[in-house]
């Protein structure tokens, strides 16, 4: 799932500076999941943002409303009412929600409340870690599940570096060396040897090499195009 | 400014106490029933485990007209729910740094372990909290006063 986390409350209400009715804007996809922009946050957020501005004496009036999925445009629809009548709405879902409200309500001035930070998994209550970077050419099937692109810190296709130094990352030793977690891997499943193959250079232009990606899929698309 | 000073000296403050009904709540029951005085201005609010507190209900609170607000919980490492008194405490700290960050005083949120027949306990704490609230005077973050 897409983690992320709270921007610093100074960060949000300096952005709400000077706003008199804002919508707090949540979604029930990941970052619900990942504690951070679900209906609970929205109300949390909410709270924070009435108490500072009352203390401050520049009380503000502050919606709260919640969609099933901000990067599915129509759920929008469940919250116009409150959307039009704010004139600023922060949303907390991923950079893909703000940008969706954005592009749904293009009269609206929109400010994100999270950093949105990478794909990842849950590792324990309160940890998570980056899984995935979305290349657009999956390598997993030659890396024995262990993706190099994410993992290692220089997404080298044929590792380890000499900066692996007892199975750390020379970036820091809080962090694993991706290469020595696929050799780990590879050896557990008898697949080592295939770390003499040299994998050939990767072709970047499906990644954010290639510029903004859209996918298109003809067998799904409706002859209305909508 | 005269009436502001009236204002301050008639000062009671609102105290909503969050209570474990496996210790906090029966403390408070045990201290109305052996009829100890404490400030009539505290709301109980009863709860299965005070790890079900919540950075959101204390915030509420606050912004709902709490001046200050209170988790009472169980002794440590005797919570029925192992570790529900441990993840109160946390999210306890957390909710302190946010009040901190926004202009209000941390002080406002208390959280204190005790045990179902602690009532004197139970008295001690809210007139802890009462007094430091009636120092800190009226929470300015209340949005409804």
């Amino acid at each position: 799932m897409i983690i992320a986390n709270g921007k610093p409350i100074e960060e949000v209400l300096k952005s709400l500076e000077g706003h008199k009715k804002v919508a707090v804007l949540g979604c029930r996809g990941c970052v619900t999941v990942c504690l951070a922009g679900g209906e609970k946050e929205v109300g949390i957020l909410a709270s924070q943002i009435r108490m500072a501005r009352e203390q401050a004496g520049q009380p503000v009036e502050v919606l709260e409303g919640t969609v099933e999925r901000q990067c599915d445009y129509e759920y929008f629809e469940q919250v116009k009412d409150i959307i039009e009548e704010a004139d600023a709405i922060v949303s907390i879902a991923c950079g893909v929600g703000v940008q969706g409200v954005a592009e749904t309500f293009p009269e609206k001035v929109v400010y994100p409340g999270l950093n949105t930070m990478f794909m990842g998994a849950n590792l324990n209550v309160g940890v998570w870690a980056e899984r995935c970077q979305g290349c657009g050419n999956c390598v997993l099937e030659i890396s024995g599940g262990v993706c190099p692109v994410a993992r290692c810190s220089k997404s080298l296709m044929n590792g380890p570096c000499g900066g692996s130094q007892n199975g750390k990352c020379e970036i820091s030793k809080d962090v694993d060396c991706g290469w020595q977690l696929i050799y780990d891997r590879l050896s557990k499943i008898g697949r080592v040897d295939s770390l003499r193959n040299i994998i050939p250079p990767k072709d970047w232009s499906t990644s954010r090499d290639g510029g903004p990606r859209k996918l298109v899929r003809e067998d799904l698309q409706l002859e209305s195009g909508k | 400014m005269a009436g502001q000073v009236a204002r301050l000296e008639t000062f009671q403050p609102e105290i909503v106490a969050f209570c474990c009904e496996n210790s906090g709540y029966l403390a408070a029951q045990m201290a109305i029933e052996a009829k100890l005085s404490y400030p009539q201005t505290v709301t109980l609010v009863k709860l299965p485990c005070s790890g079900r507190v919540d950075a959101l209900f204390l915030l509420k609170a606050l912004e709902n007209g709490a001046d200050g607000v209170m988790v009472l919980a169980c002794q440590k490492e005797n919570c029925k729910f192992l570790k529900g008194n441990v993840r109160a405490e946390q999210r306890i700290e957390a909710t302190r740094k946010t009040l901190q960050r926004i202009g209000i005083q941390p002080e406002r949120v208390a959280f204190c372990h005790l045990a179902a027949n602690m009532g004197h306990k139970f008295v001690e704490e809210v007139r802890g909290l009462y007094g430091k609230l009636t120092e800190l005077g009226p929470n300015p973050g209340k949005v409804r006063k």
